[in-house]
């Protein structure tokens, strides 16, 4: 016995000396990180840190192959993203696309003097296997030109990890650890894809005055024409600096069930709220009778907030109810709970509430209501920063954050209308009320703004959308029902149910092959692959403006 | 004069003993301790020890039998069935298969017997210091085990890989911290029951110190009970690394193992229409465990003689 | 023996204590905090470091380490433990409204893995060296070796999408919530969760018999001449299920943390599915909490068992 067991452990010991010593192929070596980039003038790099040499940024994107990555990892159901604005009206026009050229990448490294042993670290937040393939086929592009690269995935406090700003925003040095990040850029309003490097904001893109008027301009107008203008200069130059390297854009997948029929209502940006009229969408009948609606986004410990993604969850799209109505593509279109009036010069915005506009509860909704969600919500700090920098350019938010005013001055009421003062223009003014869930004064006033979430309202929250609270099991099941009072007739479909879910569920096909998932939307390529495969399913693409970009932190490192 | 002398008394002991044997009827048999000779007749144990080594080896000389690069991205041919050009078919990024899985082989077997040999060291360690010593700091680790043990392990685990982070280091790390203690009790078991033994008496006697006494005259009897208990609980990690790359929280997914393989079939569309990318994977990983299990059942059996069957 | 019992219980205040430290420092030392997990990762950038703070501030996330240690400890022994960082719900109303599903997955396949198991492995040692023991074996041994997700995604492979016989997971429907109507969500993790947990009763029942078949007991009872079942069944198994019986009680408390993945597999919305939640989103005061109540249950339950054999061996002295 004793013979065999040292024998067993002297075998085990050998091989598992031995297993990570043959396990080459899989962890590279890390090589010391030496800095041999030399100055040139105009396009060497402006720092230590050889990524802020354009031409290395450069290499990186003409070495990585993203039409083979669309067409074959993602079915050719993304686009591949030429500079950071999808296609429509406010692309810019012979953007440099940065197509897949092996030979001008190394040319441009060699340039560079790019230091074949230095190796950069990328870091991403997703959890799913789409985005590990993603990034292993950017690494084996990026080893292909001379470019060593490993990934991972950040935990813990991620946001810190990607977007933690240097104290000097000119020289750095960086205060993130990556050279490279993966991530995803949803905008609600254009500027939010450039205010990012805005001095003082950005955790990767050293100051640069020319970008920074460049943003100034795109901030400045809400004059269509103009505002073109400004994004397809800054469009150009995002590009041409390669800031950022936009990889491609996702468009959004609705998923419906064939027993689903909308009547003609238009669809939308799923992540948002748009004028879907859902109390006018019908099921198949059940045996019973009944229409059900399956879906899922129910709570699982409490319902989620509608002012830090407005429209992700179902249960704040048909919950609560907004004062402006947008088409699909969330462009104000009439009023919602309200009628408006914007000024010409677009400072003072005016609401007159509609007649008959009930919260759940029965007693109607009244401007006091709305001036009591703009006061609480400007506090909330995790609130949509589209949201947040329509609200602080009220004239007297301020004082009000600050706390040396009660109210916000800029806001006054009076009967059923309440008017909105600026202090400075926002170009995205009625984009922000289209969004903007109103809530109840009666349960919320006493609520922490900064622990809002923990008020008992969100174990049972009432709002003024076509669907009320029919009954929770939290982490079981959310039931809705119609709104008998809805102003804009009653609902169609007499149950809503969701089983429980995060943002993104990872049980949609296995739901949706078992029959018990009527409604979603999806950004998950492969899981759009499975359910084209159902039946019973329909898929309906929508684009959306989200761009997934290949970040450079170019500050010089630590 | 002495010499010749003791030359012949070995002589006359070893002719004495020769003798006895061949009054018992053992003269014949004389390969291999009785324990190997039984572990040889458990037909399951000779399967596990044949499934192992072939899995063993092929891992170890894995560039020796793989035509491809485990890493070796061909997108435009992905998600092949097998064929003679990938014998088990490429995989959704066109990496084959049959290479991923045995080099993932490497890192699965590595976390598993490591992470076995790691607890073992420190359970024993302390095990058979502590059982032979006893005192408070017996009575501590005691203690301590009891608490790591009545952790429900998974929960520990998980708890443990959000604190330190994902790794393959980092979870041999957390496999040992939270696998110590069943070998550290049995270990201590065994010497507390050694510890009145009276070559243990004699040796104390002598005033050998401690340390001798408890790792290098009562440690190599208490060994059979401990490689047994290595077996399983390599066995044991390695279904661990499949649970963890299950909820996403193993050896991170860009490394292959074999949970990580066989993760793949979550998605509902592989788990369906393409078979060949968890298949393999999951066999292989049971076929090994299963091979471990025999072999640890084996050794258990032989090594216990109080137990039959 | 009341000394011994009180000894016993004495001294788990102290391990408790120390669990209840490692798990929370453990904690402290977890990059990232509740608020980083509450805020997506793009508004958190965006975040001025004093609005961040002052979140921190509300929760009660800013004080030092050991201050809120002492305060959750002090909560804890006023019998307040706590509220969830997130939706303010008190800790107790959430793990009592996920502890039924927990303990009905648990209890189903702790029940069935008893019958089985016992039963198989009864089988088994009486009928040792058969091609059913073998057979047994064997499929015991595949039982534990095989990854049990793979099992719960080959279940749902077959019973909901080819044969449509059984729903695909979750508990409850809306409208069908008497336990009839849940049992067809309860059989596919129940039967997934036993499938393991078989193999181990089986092992051990057979070991246990095959123990008790050659003690001295046994043969004086057969030299008695009674008939051969009635040794087996009557003085063998009767013996042989102490273990068993022990092995199964221990177990009890660890089924609360070996239904994760079972729970995950199947959208089982009971406390391993919260666990894991918790820990993602480090919900501290509910990590806490359950890591506390599942080792407080085992400790309890490990001291229980302690007590009982003893009792029954009269060779464990109790003092």
């Amino acid at each position: 016995m004793k013979r065999i067991t040292m024998l067993l452990i002297l075998i085990g010991l050998v091989l598992l000396v031995s297993l990570p010593v043959f396990a080459g192929g899989q962890n590279e070596a890390e090589a010391p990180a030496e800095e041999t980039a030399v100055m040139e003038e105009g396009v060497g790099p402006t720092n230590s840190n050889p990524l802020s040499d354009l031409r290395v940024r450069q290499a990186i994107a003409y070495a990585i192959d993203m039409d083979t990555i669309a067409e074959t990892m993602f079915d050719g159901m993304v686009l591949p993203a030429t500079g950071r604005v999808p296609d429509g009206p406010m692309k810019a026009p012979g953007l440099n696309r940065y197509a897949y050229d092996p030979d001008k990448s190394r040319a441009l490294l060699k340039a560079a003097n790019w230091d074949p042993n230095y190796k950069l670290d990328l870091g991403y937040y997703y959890g799913d296997q789409m985005t590990v393939d993603l990034m292993t086929a950017i690494q084996a592009y990026l080893s292909d030109v001379g470019i060593k690269m490993s990934f991972r995935k950040l935990e813990g406090d991620v946001g810190a990890q990607l977007n933690s700003v240097p104290t000097d925003p000119a020289n750095g040095p960086s205060a993130v650890e990556i050279d490279l990040g993966y991530g995803g850029h949803a905008a609600l309003a254009l500027q939010e894809y450039f205010n990012v490097y805005k001095t003082g904001k950005s955790a990767q893109y050293p100051s640069d005055p020319k970008m920074d008027a460049l943003i100034d301009a795109i901030n400045a107008t809400a004059d269509p024409v103009e505002l073109k203008k400004a994004l397809f200069e800054i469009e150009k130059y995002e590009v041409d600096n390669l800031a950022a390297y936009s990889l491609y854009y996702m468009p959004m997948f609705v998923y419906e069930s064939i027993d689903l029929n909308r009547n003609g209502e238009i669809y939308g940006n799923p992540q948002y709220n748009y004028d879907w009229n859902i109390q006018n969408w019908t099921m198949k009948p059940e045996s019973n009778g009944k229409m059900v609606l399956q879906t899922n986004g129910g709570p699982i410990e409490f319902f989620q907030n509608p002012w830090e993604n407005p429209g992700i969850w179902i249960s704040n799209k048909v919950l609560y109810d907004r004062l402006i109505a947008c088409d699909g593509a969330l462009t104000p279109t009439h009023g919602q709970m309200a009628d408006y009036e914007l000024s010409s010069d677009g400072m003072t915005l005016k609401f007159t509430m509609k007649d008959g506009v009930k919260w759940h509860d029965g007693a109607a909704v009244t401007v006091d209501d709305v001036q009591f969600s703009i006061e609480k919500i400007i506090l909330a700090p995790t609130a949509h920063k589209v949201l947040l920098s329509t609200f602080n350019s009220i004239k007297g938010a301020e004082e009000f954050i600050a706390g040396t005013a009660d109210h916000i001055s800029g806001i006054n009421t009076d009967g059923n209308t309440i008017t909105i003062e600026m202090a400075k223009l926002d170009p995205n003014i009625l984009l922000t009320f289209t969004q903007f869930a109103i809530l109840p004064e009666k349960y919320l006033a006493d609520a922490d703004p900064l622990k809002m979430l923990q008020s008992p309202f969100f174990q049972h929250p009432v709002g003024s959308g076509p669907y009320k609270i029919g009954k929770v099991e939290m982490n079981d099941y959310l039931v809705m029902v119609p709104n008998e009072d809805y102003y804009d007739g009653v609902p169609k479909i007499d149950e809503i149910q969701c089983y429980p879910s995060f943002d993104s569920d990872p049980n949609v096909v296995k739901n949706a092959t078992a029959g018990i998932l009527d409604y979603g939307f999806s950004k998950n390529p492969s899981e759009v692959s499975s359910l084209r495969a159902l039946d019973n399913i329909k898929l309906e693409t929508v684009d959306v403006p989200y761009t997934r970009i290949l970040w450079f932190y170019q500050y010089p490192k630590k | 004069m002495n010499g010749t002398k003791k030359k012949i008394t070995r002589l006359e002991k070893k002719f004495d003993r020769i003798l006895m044997r061949e009054d018992t009827g053992l003269i014949k048999k004389k390969k291999g301790s009785r324990a190997f000779r039984k572990l040889m007749s458990n037909r399951l144990a000779v399967a596990g020890i044949i499934i192992v080594s072939v899995i063993l080896l092929a891992a170890v000389f894995a560039p020796l039998i793989c035509r491809y690069d485990p890493l070796k991205l061909d997108l435009r041919n992905k998600l092949q069935k097998p064929s003679i050009v990938h014998l088990l078919g490429t995989d959704q990024l066109g990496r084959d298969i049959f290479a991923r899985i045995v080099y993932g082989g490497r890192v699965s077997i590595l976390v598993g017997m490591g992470s076995a040999l790691t607890s073992a060291v420190v359970g024993v360690a302390i095990g058979a210091y502590t059982g032979y010593k006893g005192g408070l700091l017996d009575n501590i680790m005691l203690r301590l085990s009891e608490i790591v043990m009545a952790f429900p392990q998974i929960i520990l685990v998980l708890l443990l890989v959000t604190i330190m982070g994902q790794g393959l280091r980092n979870l041999i790390i957390i496999f040992t911290l939270t696998g110590w203690g069943g070998i550290y009790r049995m270990t201590r078991a065994q010497m507390l029951s050694l510890r009145e033994e009276e070559y243990v008496q004699a040796l104390r006697a002598f005033g050998l110190n401690s340390f001798a006494i408890a790792y290098k005259h009562m440690l190599p009897n208490a060994v059979g009970p401990i490689v047994v208990n290595i077996t399983l609980s390599t066995a044991m990690f390695i279904l661990y690394e499949a649970a963890l790359s299950f909820l996403g929280l193993g050896v991170p997914l860009n490394i292959s193992t074999w949970g990580n393989i066989v993760n793949i079939a979550q998605d509902l569309r592989y788990l369906q229409f393409f078979w060949w990318l968890w298949v393999p994977g999951a066999i292989v990983i049971s076929l090994f465990v299963l091979g471990v299990n025999f072999i640890g059942d084996g050794l258990r059996d032989s090594a216990d003689p109080m137990q039959q069957g | 023996m009341l000394t011994y019992t009180l000894r016993r219980l004495l001294i788990l205040i102290p391990m408790l204590l120390f669990l209840s430290f490692l798990i929370y420092l453990g904690l402290e030392l977890t990059p990232g905090d509740a608020v980083s997990y509450m805020i997506s990762p793009e508004r958190y950038a965006t975040m001025d470091p004093a609005e961040l703070e002052a979140v921190r501030e509300a929760l009660g996330l800013s004080d030092p380490f050991l201050i809120r240690y002492v305060k959750w400890l002090g909560g804890v022994i006023k019998g307040d433990f706590g509220y969830s960082l997130q939706s303010g719900v008190p800790i107790k109303d959430i793990v009592f409204d996920r502890l039924p599903a927990t303990l009905e997955l648990s209890a189903g396949a702790i029940l069935i893995s008893t019958i089985f198991g016992i039963f198989f492995g009864t089988i088994s040692a009486l009928k040792r060296g058969s091609i059913g023991d073998n057979a047994l074996t064997l499929a015991g041994m595949l039982g534990v070796s095989v990854p049990r997700f793979i099992f719960g995604l080959l279940a749902i492979l077959l019973f909901t999408f080819h044969l449509k016989w059984l729903p695909v997971g979750g508990r409850l429907r809306p409208g069908y919530e008497g336990f009839m109507d849940r049992l067809p969500h309860l059989i596919m993790p129940t039967l997934v969760l036993s499938s393991t947990l078989i193999a181990g009763v089986m092992r051990y029942s057979r070991a246990s018999m095959l123990d008790a078949m050659n003690r001295d007991f046994m043969k004086t009872a057969r030299s008695k001449g009674l008939p051969e079942w009635r040794v087996n069944f009557v003085h063998g198994l009767r013996v042989s299920l102490i273990p068993v019986i022990v092995l199964i009680a221990f177990r009890l408390p660890i089924l609360l943390g070996g239904t994760v993945i079972i729970e995950q597999v199947f959208q089982w919305p009971g406390i391993g599915n919260e666990f894991i939640g918790a820990v993602r989103s480090r919900n501290y005061p509910i990590v806490m909490m359950i890591a506390f109540f599942t080792t407080f249950a085992v400790l309890f339950v490990s001291f229980l068992i302690d007590l009982f054999t003893a009792l029954l061996d009269p060779r464990v002295k109790l003092d």
